[in-house]
This record gives C-alpha cells, structure tokens and sequence, in this order.
C-alpha cells in the first residue's frame, strides 16, 4: 500500500470522526483540528470502544463506504468523546480503562476553556494583569444583560 | 529524657541544626548564614538534583493528576509521608472515615494537609500574606484565646524584613486605612499591589459602601473589597527602601526585574513562572556556610544533662529516581557517623551549639513528643489551630472570567476586629477567582453535569460558557482559639516507614467557632443578595465533606485552610507555654521551636507572614547566643580543636 493511500484512509478515519465531533461538541472542524489531537482522540476512541462499536458510532471506512456514524445509537461513548474533547480525560467505559488524563497537551486543549473564553490554568502565561480583562468571546454565543443592581436571574 | 554529653564546643563543624527547609527554616537559615554561621540544614524530603526539571515534572504530573490536590506534583514518599488531600472524608450518615499519615480521633477532622519534600509546603502555598492585626495580639481583651507575650510593635520591623524576604505586592496605603494597620512613615512594600481580578471589580462595583447585618454586632458591617497583600512578583515599587527599590526574584531565586505573575493561575500547587514565592528562591541565596542534607528525617533531639540541646538524630534514606534521583541520601555530615544500620536507612547524629526545630508545626510537636522534650507545661502538641473555612459559593449574573490569576485577589475585611469577636469568631472573607474548584473540584465535574442533563453540541457549548463563566466562591476563614483540647499526639503503635510513631490529631470546633460559620454564612446570605447572585452551595456529597456538623438546627460544614498552628504554644510562663517570646523551649537551652506552632493565635490573617516575622527575630536571639559563646572562648584557645 502506498503511503499516499494509508494517509488518505487515516484522513478519510479522521474526518468522520471530526464530523461526528463537530455535532456532539458544537465546534467547528478547524477548531477542533486545530488542537492537534484528532489523530489521537479518533486511536483512542476506537481502542477504548473497540473497532466494531467505533464502527457503528463514527461511521467513516469502517462502517462501510459512504457509512454515517449513529452516536444517538450509544449515549454512553457520546458522553465519553464529549467529556474527552472537553477536558483531556478519558472517563472511561463500563468494563474498560480510565479514568485517565491523556496528556498535558489534551488538557491544555480542552474545550471548556474555549467556551469560558479563558487559558487552561497552568499551562500558558496570559501575561501580568491579564485577569483583569473580560475573558475572550465565543463565537455565536452572546452574554445576556445583566440584571439591576441586587435582581436575580 | 535523651542524655549526650555535651562535645567539645569548637570542634564542631556547625553552630546551629535547622530541621526543615521549609519557609522558616530556609529564612531562618539564611539570615544566619549571611552573618557568616554555619548551618546545617536537615530535610526530611527529597531534594531535587535537577531543579528545573523537577519544576516541569511537578507542574507535569499536576496537570495530568486523577484529583487535583496540593501534593499532587508530588510522588508519595513512605520515609517522610505526609497527611494527603484525600486522606479524609465523609460519610454519609455522618462523621468521616481518614487514612495516611496523620492518624485521626478527634470529633471533626483535621482536613488541612502539609508537604514533606524540600521547601515543605511553601512549593504549594497560595502566597498570601497579610499581616495581622495589632488587637489580634490579645484576644483575651475578647474572652477567648491566649494572649501573645510581644505586640504587633515588636514585630513590626520583622514584618518590613519578612516582606523583602518573600516579596510581597501590596498597598501599604489601602491596609493602613481599610485595616488600621500602623506602618512606619513613608512605608511602601517592595511591589506595587497584583491588578484586582475581574470578578473582584463586579463584585466591588456591587458591595462596595453596602451594608450587611452580622449576629455578632449591633451595628451593620459595611462592606468594601481590598486588595490582599500577596507573595507573588507585580510591578517594583521604586520608592521602597527610601528610594532604592527591588528587584523581583524570579527562577532559582535569582533577580530578575522583568518576573510578574503572569497569571497562569495554578499558584496552588505549582507557579509555572516561578512568580509565587516558595523557600526554594530563599534557599538559592543561602551563603555558602549554609549546607542542606535531604532525605534526612531528624527522629530525636540530644540533650546534655543539663537540659541543654547539643545536636540531633537523624535517619537517612535511599531516594527514587526521576529529577529527585542521584546522590545517595545518606551523606556523611560531620556527625559522630552511622551508628546503626537499618533495612530502609541509617541513623547518622550531628551536633550543634543551637538546634532550631522547622518541621512544621505538626512534625515540630511530633519531634518534642519523639523526643520527651519540653513537657514542663504539659502544652506541647496542644492548642493546635487551623483556619477552618467555609465555602459558598454561586454564580454571579454576569461573566466572571474565572480561572484566571492568583487564586484570591481580594478580600472582605470589616468580619475581622472589634467587639463582634466576643460575640463569635471573627473571619476574613476571600473572593475566590478559581470557579468552584476548592469547593467541587475541576471543571471536569461541570461538563459531566451537564452532559448528565443531555446537552451536546452548540447548547453544551454555551450552557458551559453560561454556567462557568458566572462561577465564584467566596472563602470564609475563622479565627479558632486555641484549645488544649485539640492536639497532636503520638500512637505507639502505628508507625510510618522508618519504625517513628505516626502523629495523632484530636480536632474540634469549639462554640465560638460554630457561632462565627453561623454568622459567616448569615453574612454570605446578604452578599449573595447583593450581587443577584444564585446560590448554589450544598455541603454534598457526604463523602466530599469530612468536616461537616450540626450547629443549632443547621447544618455546615468547613474545610482546613493548611495553617496548622498552636502546637509549642509561645506566651511568657514557662509554667504555662512551650516557647518564649524568641521561640527559645523554656527546659533546653539551645533549643528553639519555630513556626506557626509557635503562635498562641492564628487571627484571620494567612499565619505565613507573621511566621516568617518570628523566624527573622529569633534568627537575630541565635545571633546573640552565639556572639556570647563566642566572646569567652575567643579570649581562651579557639583553634585548640578544631
Ligand atoms: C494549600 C495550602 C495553601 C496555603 N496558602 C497559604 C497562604 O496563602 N498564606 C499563608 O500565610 N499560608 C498559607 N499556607 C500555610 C503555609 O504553607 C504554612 O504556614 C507554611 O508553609 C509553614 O512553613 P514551615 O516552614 O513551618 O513548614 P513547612 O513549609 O511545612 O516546612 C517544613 C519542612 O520540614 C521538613 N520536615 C518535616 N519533618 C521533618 C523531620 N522529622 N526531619 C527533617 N525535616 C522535616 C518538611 O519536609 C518540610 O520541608 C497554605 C498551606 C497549604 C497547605
Ligand atoms: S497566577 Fe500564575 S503566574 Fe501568578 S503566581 Fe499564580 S501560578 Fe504563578
């Protein structure tokens, strides 16, 4: 097999893993790219899981060509590529390993940090006084006003 | 009592034993060496042999860490254990389970825990430090606690000392006016105050010149958010020591004008950018006269016939690997030699005119108790302190930025003096910049939350945005009186690994501390109001919460701030008191125990400061001890043994 082909398959692999990752975690696929670690979470996700239920989950060559992956089919491996984009940890499946950080770098990449629009807390160094400023913007995402002074939401 | 007769005094290679590299024996230490004293530093934790490494292996395995805790850069180490984040918790029909180090009896745990590696729990420490108070010198004045035998006046120039020493950003106008507290003429702190954060700003723009009902008082408490003074490197103040300004201290203790606290914000455990001071930047610029031996774990102090400390025992042990590896532990240092082999280490001894104890106030009242030591007033290891806290915490209408910079910036004062204190204890309210993570853990638990819940995708997405961006907790901590009740023990049977009887802690909150998270939470109550903020504390799960108990129909519970004090209680009767006002045993001449176990109260300021305060002063009283020895033996033969 030439080495073109072995990385078109991976990229085929990837790319629906990224498709079903862009819906279940409501980032786009650059976002999520950008991180660097698609290549790994997809390994993972079909070692955790197992070929067969990766298969049915994310679709992609696996499931057969054209095959569109079924996560609503398993809620539990959803929670899981969730909860592993999100924060860096694998939670683990019943019967399997975890739960673990897969490394600085996942953690560092972790979604919830985007969302909150701040920098995972020890691993850069937003600069003197930085916590002084409103947190960074989420695309599509808009504060609602804030209530007057001593009024609930 | 441990009998030695007393050596020949010159033939010595050290004048004074420090036992613990933490922030007082490292400061302590250092004082002495740049007076031109040899000093032998005996650490009972690994050492790393490859400091920067070992920074980013312990920032590393942080990171990557199943729980967060304090110890978690930390590889366990049975030869010199130490009571962990986890070791206790709750149950779910009360009362609480303990495993660890630190053995457990008491009514309420002792939730605090320290670190037994070199710089002691000074690597882990947030860094804020406040000063106390001038009343907080006699809470007798209130009816509770015990009254120091100096004032804040005879610790004040050892406070300005303790502040170059750590470095602390603060404003000296704001604590003189907010806090009363007196500084000299013209004094500015050696860096200009870290920025507030965000959340401190809202809830400032909120609270400020509002008031609040407190049980304690009959009148209102006004409220006004200020600044707390930090040991963490901001902007140098060029009018500190008349003019002559201060250079920031940055990696391995070396000046570097350009260090800031960059805000990484895991200052607890671990500043990435070596902005946060730890004793590892003090122990840098220790004179060369000063020697530090790790993996030396001192297990008795030797005292001649007379009562008088001559030296210690110490056990030595093999180290692991890693960035802690290399060298071998067991190094020989100018003692009488091994004297006895063990499967696990070697029993070494070294003498001294001067034995300083800086194993932590814990370890410190363990190694008395180890030792048979100092017992005339029956107090050691009693009155042992802690600032327990209560944590509330909520979401705030507007997006707090959380997770970003130092862990507190801020803080509520007006809980802190007067003649509320009678009526309660008092307590000083932190504004918590890291979300909800003392009080729930990491975010982790926040995206399983809601997950649980079903959302996925862009509603995830701002759900998480919506729900931690609006987190904050506010961080009640008490004043605890000291009690000869709650105490620090030895278990002869259960024993760490080098056969030392494990420490036993029997811990309780008294009324008047009950009574001050009663009234704490009554004040978080109104300032939730104030800042239309939802109040989401729940003292759930029962595992989760150790410390918890019932206080007139309500139910609380507290954590442990990691300020262990009271343990060789200072005051000014032997009959009465471990210490003296230098922190000199009042049995054994040339012995000192110091530290926050020192201290007959903790008040409601972080205890470090002050502790460091101590350290600097009685520093100066082993000076004078030693000036004396030497005065009469120089006029007979000093070289005579050496
Ligand atoms: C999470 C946390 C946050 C904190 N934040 C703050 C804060 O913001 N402000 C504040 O004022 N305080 C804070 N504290 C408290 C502060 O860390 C302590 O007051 C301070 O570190 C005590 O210093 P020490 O030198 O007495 O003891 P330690 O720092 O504990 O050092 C004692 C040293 O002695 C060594 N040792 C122990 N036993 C032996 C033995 N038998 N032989 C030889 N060596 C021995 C230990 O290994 C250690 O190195 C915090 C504590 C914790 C846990
Ligand atoms: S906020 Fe970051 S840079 Fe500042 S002291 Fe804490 S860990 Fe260090």
């Amino acid at each position: 097999m030439s080495t073109v082909r072995v990385r078109d398959e991976r990229g085929a692999a990837e790319r629906a893993f990224v498709a079903v990752s862009e819906t279940l975690t409501g980032f786009d696929a650059e976002t999520l790219y950008g991180t660097g670690l698609v290549g790994e979470y997809r390994a993972l996700t079909a070692a955790e899981a197992g070929e067969d239920r990766y298969a049915r989950f994310a679709g992609g060559d696996q499931g057969g060509p054209g095959h569109q992956g079924d996560p609503d089919g398993d809620p539990e491996l959803t929670r899981a590529v969730v909860q592993l984009w999100y924060t860096g940890r694998w939670p683990g499946l019943a019967g399997g390993r975890g739960p673990y950080t897969v490394s600085v770098r996942a953690y560092a990449e972790g979604l919830v940090w985007r969302a909150v629009g701040v920098a995972a807390p020890g691993v850069s160094a937003p600069g003197f006084g930085s916590w002084t400023e409103p947190p960074a913007p989420l695309d599509g995402w808009s504060e609602p006003p804030a209530p007057a002074d001593g009024a609930g939401r | 009592m441990n009998q030695t007769p007393t050596p020949q005094r010159r033939s010595q290679p050290y004048d004074v034993i420090v036992v613990g590299a933490g922030i007082a024996g490292s400061i302590l230490a250092r004082r002495l060496g740049e007076l031109g004293r040899r000093v032998l530093v005996l650490e009972a934790g690994e050492r790393a042999a490859d400091p920067e490494r070992a920074h980013r292996e312990a920032l590393e395995r942080y990171l990557t860490a199943p729980v967060k805790m304090p110890d978690s850069p930390y590889r366990e180490n049975p030869a010199a254990a130490w009571p962990g984040g986890t070791d206790v918790t709750g149950l779910p029909g009360g009362g609480y389970r303990s495993a660890g180090h630190l053995v457990q009896r008491g009514e309420l745990p002792y939730s605090s825990g320290y670190l037994r590696v070199n710089g002691g729990t000074g690597n882990v420490w947030t860094g804020l430090t406040p000063r106390m108070l001038p009343e907080d010198f006699d809470t007798e004045a209130f009816g509770y606690g015990r009254r120091w035998p100096i004032s804040y006046a005879d610790l004040e120039p050892y406070y300005r000392a303790a502040e170059r020493e750590i470095g602390v950003a603060a404003d000296a106008g704001e604590q003189r006016e907010r806090l009363g507290l007196p500084f000299p003429e013209g004094y500015v702190y050696p860096m200009r105050p870290i920025p507030p954060s965000r959340l401190d700003r809202a809830v400032a723009a909120r609270l400020d010149g509002r008031r609040v009902g407190d049980p304690g008082s009959p009148d209102p408490v006004e409220l006004r958010v200020t600044g707390t003074p930090q040991g963490r490197n901001s902007t140098p103040d060029p009018e500190y020591d008349g003019g002559r300004g201060y250079v920031p201290i940055g990696a391995h203790g070396r000046p570097d004008p350009a260090s800031r606290c960059a805000g990484s914000a895991t200052c607890v455990p671990h500043c990435p950018s070596y902005a946060k001071y730890t004793p590892l930047k003090t122990q840098a610029r220790w004179a060369p006269s000063v020697t530090l031996t790790a993996r030396a774990v001192v297990s008795r102090v030797l005292v001649d016939g007379t009562g008088r400390a001559v030296g210690v025992e110490y056990l030595s042990y093999e180290g692991g690997g890693g960035a802690y590896g290399g060298g071998s532990g067991g190094s020989y240092d100018g003692g009488s030699g091994a004297t006895r082999q063990h499967t696990a280490h070697t029993t070494y001894t070294a003498y001294a005119d001067v034995v300083v104890l800086a194993a932590h106030a814990i370890e410190n009242a363990r190694l008395l108790l180890l030792s048979d030591l100092a017992g005339r007033s029956d107090q050691v290891g009693r009155n042992l302190m802690d600032h327990p806290v209560l944590l509330t915490w909520g979401l705030l209408p507007e997006q707090a930025g959380p997770y970003r910079g130092p862990a507190s910036t801020s803080g509520l004062e007006g809980f802190r003096a007067g003649p509320a204190r009678r009526a309660r204890a008092p307590f000083r309210i932190e504004i918590g910049n890291w979300g909800w993570a003392w009080a729930k853990g990491p975010v982790d638990g926040d995206v399983a939350e809601l997950l649980g819940r079903g959302l996925l995708g862009t509603e995830l997405r701002h759900a998480l945005r919506d729900r931690v961006g609006r987190q904050f907790t506010l961080q009640f901590e008490l004043e605890q009186g000291a009690d000869p009740a709650n105490r620090i023990t030895l278990d002869p049977v259960l024993r760490d690994a080098l056969g030392l009887p494990r420490p036993v802690a029997t811990y309780g909150l008294d009324t008047h501390v009950r009574d001050g998270i009663a009234a704490a939470k009554t004040v978080s109550d109104q300032i939730f109001g104030l800042l239309g903020a939802e109040d989401r504390t729940a003292y759930e799960p029962a595992e989760a919460w150790a410390g918890r108990f019932e206080h007139r129909g309500r139910t609380y519970a507290f954590r442990g701030a990691g300020h262990a004090a009271g343990t060789h209680i200072m005051g000014d009767s032997a009959a009465t008191s471990v210490v003296d006002s230098w922190q000199r045993c009042w049995d054994h001449p040339g012995l000192y125990a110091v530290g926050c176990g020192s201290m007959p109260s903790v008040a409601t300021s972080n205890p470090t400061l002050t502790m460091a305060a101590l350290a600097l002063r009685s520093a100066e009283r082993i000076e004078a001890e030693l000036t004396e020895r030497d005065r009469p033996l120089a006029v007979l033969n000093p070289g005579a043994h050496a």
